[in-house]
């Protein structure tokens, strides 16, 4: 019997596993070193993200009364693993994905959105006032821009003719940059990913100054570290499958650093320039701007391709 | 020391790198005059960024290693003191910031005040002052990193003001 080594090798060094968490606390920092810097702070030092992990690892972990202890203690590991799983199917590092099949980018959505799902019933499961507020805000935030978000990742598929991130990934980079064919969709994604990691000025969800710390207020210790962790990894993900789509794809390692590191100089900034938004403008902005934008882009590109088969 | 000795060491080691490097911190006023708070306050603004030693202001007590007092305990004050130190997971360490926290201070007597924190939760820091200026409520959170660091208790320091006038008798 032989030992086939290679999907231990994708599922827990890369691009699973270990690469995925180093990056993903590396792009933290990145995050968290931009926005100080836009506010002209300092900022934390490089290891600060893996400090944070580590303590919250070798805390005490609470129960608190009242919750349901099985999914209590599942929930993070939920959200970690469908994080980890995501990354399979997107061109990490510029490699190329370690699996595809036709379809892959729904389960990819999928897979992402789990996340905040599990975010959401783990603050529902506690009987803590402010982490079911925090959860209630979570799963509408989460309604509200799931569909835009879902429909501004369609627009390259439709225009590359595939359901699979690789193809749309080569088809990316063979055409102009689709960030300037599709424009709206572009602001859209971008806008919609820092939706999905409530990135301020989204992050109604763990208003601090309000509801504590939201769906996640009751959470001390290895719970919050996983949560923390598949945040991070969300992070490297989302980045990379806007980079992919967006920027010309992804084609090597360099060109994955510059992109993505790029598009996160861009969600810093923009995490820096605007305030909070309440959670009934987030919908209304979503619903009633960011949907029909993605509409529109996404007509005109099903118009554009009718159009030009007319014409050749 | 056998092996498995060394081990647990040198996972201890690391363990006590990380919450040295990543204290969490919670404040809490039980009864002051909103001096000192305004104080801390001041020491998050970007000015002084305590982010550069990896402090961060949580909302809730779960999420916490550093309680950050201000005041004297006035009675109303003190369950709600004692239930957000329980709340907050091992290890957690307390600062009491301003001289009303330490003993009461001009709160001292009055018919609402029972004294200082530590009468009502175990201390491991004073930060002297009314208020302690943010200089200060760093380079106390500093040296409670610092004993973290050894194992040590925080041992009191004493810092002696540069005179500014001369003292023209
Ligand atoms: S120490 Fe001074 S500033 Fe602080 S609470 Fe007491 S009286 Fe107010």
């Amino acid at each position: 019997m032989t030992l086939n080594l290679n999907p231990l090798i994708v599922l827990l060094i890369f691009p699973g596993g270990l690469f995925l968490i180093m990056a993903g606390l590396a792009y933290e920092y990145l995050d968290r070193k931009l926005v100080a810097r836009f506010q002209n702070r300092i900022g934390p030092r490089w290891f600060q993200p893996l400090a944070d992990l580590l303590k919250l690892l070798s805390k005490e972990e609470i129960t608190p009364l009242g919750v349901q202890r099985g999914l209590f203690y599942l929930l993070p590991l939920f959200a970690l693993a469908s994080a980890l799983t995501a990354a399979l199917y997107v061109p990490m590092a510029g490699l190329l994905p370690a699996y595809a099949f036709q379809g892959d980018l729904i389960v990819t959505i999928y897979l992402l959105s789990v996340l905040t799902l599990s975010m959401g019933l783990a603050g529902a499961c506690t009987v803590d006032r402010f982490a079911l507020v925090g959860a209630t805000r979570t799963l509408t935030q989460l309604f509200s821009y799931e569909a835009p978000f879902m429909l501004a990742l369609l627009g390259p598929a439709i225009a590359a003719q595939t359901w699979q991130i690789r193809s749309i990934n080569e088809y990316a980079s063979q055409n102009l940059w689709l960030l300037i064919a599709q424009p709206i969709g572009f602001l859209v994604a971008l806008v919609g990913l820092m939706g999905k990691l409530e990135l301020p000025p989204f992050d109604a969800p763990e208003a601090e100054t309000e509801i504590v710390a939201g769906a996640l207020t009751e959470y001390s210790g290895r719970g919050l570290a996983l949560f923390r962790l598949s945040k991070d990894i969300e992070l490297v993900i989302g980045l990379t499958l806007v980079a992919a789509f967006y920027l010309g794809g992804i084609h090597s390692p360099l060109d994955f650093l510059v992109k993505t590191v790029g598009l996160l100089l861009v969600v810093a900034l923009l995490q820096t320039l605007f305030a909070r938004l309440r959670i009934d403008q987030v919908v209304g902005l979503w619903w009633r701007i960011g949907t029909i934008l993605a509409v529109i882009q996404l007509i005109a590109i099903v118009l554009g391709r009718y159009v030009g088969n007319l014409i050749f | 020391m056998s092996d498995k000795d060394k081990g647990v060491g040198f996972l201890d080691k690391i363990r006590t790198w990380a919450r040295v490097n990543s204290p969490w911190a919670l404040h809490y006023n039980s009864g002051s005059c909103n001096g000192c708070d305004i104080e801390i306050l001041a020491t998050l603004t970007p000015r002084y960024d305590v982010e550069r030693f990896g402090i961060k202001l949580q909302g809730s007590p779960r999420h916490a290693d550093v309680l950050i007092c201000t005041g004297p305990v006035t009675m109303q004050s003190r369950d709600r003191l004692r239930r957000i130190y329980e709340q907050m997971p091992e290890p957690k360490f307390v600062v009491v910031v301003g001289s009303c926290g330490i003993s009461g201070g001009v709160f001292q007597g009055c018919y609402n005040v029972l004294g200082g924190i530590e009468k009502v939760i175990p201390v491991d820091m004073y930060i002297p002052g009314c208020p302690p200026k943010p200089e200060a409520i760093i380079f106390g959170i500093v040296q409670l990193l610092e004993a973290l660091k050894t194992g040590r208790k925080p041992e009191a320091v004493a810092v002696i003001p540069e005179p500014q006038f001369e003292n023209k008798a």
